[in-house]
């Protein structure tokens, strides 16, 4: 009887631990997936309300839109150019679809294009790691900003992950975007 | 004793909104940012251009004085509710700003056909203003894409503001006119309902 106990203790310790995904198993003080989607939303909405007074929020490294090892960063997809990015100041009002990562990957036309999508977008590329020295493979969600007098403004924020897959965190975005068609039981 | 000359406030009015209007599809088409719209809408299509409306007021042009004095406060408005936003006060979301200017689209519509009985270029000049009011609508509603259009289309309603702008000062300077504006749209001449009994008995009398 005890014997049972312990095997039925063990096996939901596993279930919990599977169930509860990479994130936590991980580095604590890596952001996770649905921290990256909770922030690119509200984020999305921020600027939905503020319009373009809302952008210089977006450079501060002590501000909302900073967490863990993560960040949002606004850029422009019609006009080409970095809107606000919180880690790499000499970008913002650079052009940006040129940009590629060490296996050629044009990193922002892919995001451009993921973000284009009601519910928004990932795309894996190589980034350098707030903190870390060389690149380290990134996932980032891309969602856009609907602003008034202005077009094509996207923002974006990511996971640094060498195993999380785009396919898994699309399911992720549509669970956390439509939760009625993913029932609980 | 000479009569003193006065000036025309149109030559003011015409001149705010068409340098703010221009002003803000640069920024729309993205040339440049928000900022000189924003001040810019406050002085010179704001303050001037309600000024210019106030002055239309003595000169007994109705049209001018209800033109130039709302679409100042449509630059104030717009300045402050833009302000308003960066100070967190009652901040207006693009859906809002949205609403803002399907009011203003309908107040438009109705100056658009008192313009059609003035000149062609003050008719073409209100089209163009409310065709880019429609596309800036829709632009905040569900089409962001048009705000680019509405730009375009805008710069060439500042531009035609501008001509009837230059219009008057160049009658002015050169004494005669060297930018005409064109004969009105709608172009019916008012006839008395007297005018038109005495007329039936004059070619009456002349049957007889």
């Amino acid at each position: 009887m005890q014997a049972r106990t312990i095997i039925a203790a063990i096996t939901l310790a596993a279930v919990t631990a599977f169930g509860s995904g990479l994130a936590t198993a991980a580095d604590p003080d890596a952001a996770t997936p649905d921290e990256v989607v909770s922030k690119v939303w509200a984020a999305s909405r921020f600027l939905n309300e503020k319009g373009a007074s809302g952008f210089a929020g977006f450079n501060s490294k002590d501000g909302p839109w900073v967490w863990k090892d993560s960040y949002v960063f606004v850029y422009d997809c019609r006009l080409d150019r970095m809107v606000a990015h919180p880690m790499r100041p000499d970008l913002v009002g650079r052009p940006l679809m040129q940009i590629t990562d060490n296996n050629g990957k044009f990193i922002f036309k892919e995001l451009c294009k993921a973000g284009e999508d009601p519910h928004g977008g990932w795309v894996e590329y190589l980034w350098t790691k707030p903190g870390a020295g060389g690149v380290s493979r990134k996932i980032s969600y891309a969602k856009g900003a609907d602003i008034a007098f202005s077009s094509g403004i996207q923002v974006a924020a990511g996971v640094y992950d060498d195993k999380a897959s785009v396919a898994d965190l699309t399911k992720l975005t549509e669970k956390m975007a439509d939760p009625t068609k993913y029932p609980a039981h | 004793m000479t009569e003193q000359k006065i000036g025309n406030p149109a030559v003011v009015g015409l001149a705010g909104f068409g340098l703010t209007t221009m002003v803000l599809q640069f920024h729309n088409v993205g040339w440049m940012g928000i900022g000189p719209v924003i001040w810019l809408g406050l002085i010179f299509g704001g303050l001037a251009q309600m000024v210019a409306g106030m002055q239309e007021m003595k000169t007994g042009n109705n049209f001018g004085y209800c033109a130039f004095t709302a679409y100042g406060c449509f630059w104030i408005a717009l300045a402050l509710l833009l302000i308003g936003n960066h100070y967190n006060i009652y901040v207006s979301n693009k859906t809002d700003i949205g609403w803002f200017l399907v009011a203003w689209t309908g107040f438009t519509a109705i100056l658009w056909v008192g313009s059609m009985r003035l000149n062609g270029a003050l008719a073409l000049t209100f089209t163009l203003l409310l065709i880019g009011f429609i596309l800036l609508d829709l632009a905040h509603f569900g089409y962001p894409k048009l705000t680019v259009v509405a730009g375009y289309e805008l710069m060439i309603c500042a531009a035609m503001a501008w001509y009837i702008m230059a219009h008057l000062i160049f009658a002015d300077v050169f004494g005669r006119d060297v930018l005409p504006v064109g004969k009105p749209w709608l172009d019916f001449t008012r006839i008395e309902p007297e005018q038109i009994v005495r007329t039936g008995v004059q070619e009456a009398e002349a049957g007889a």
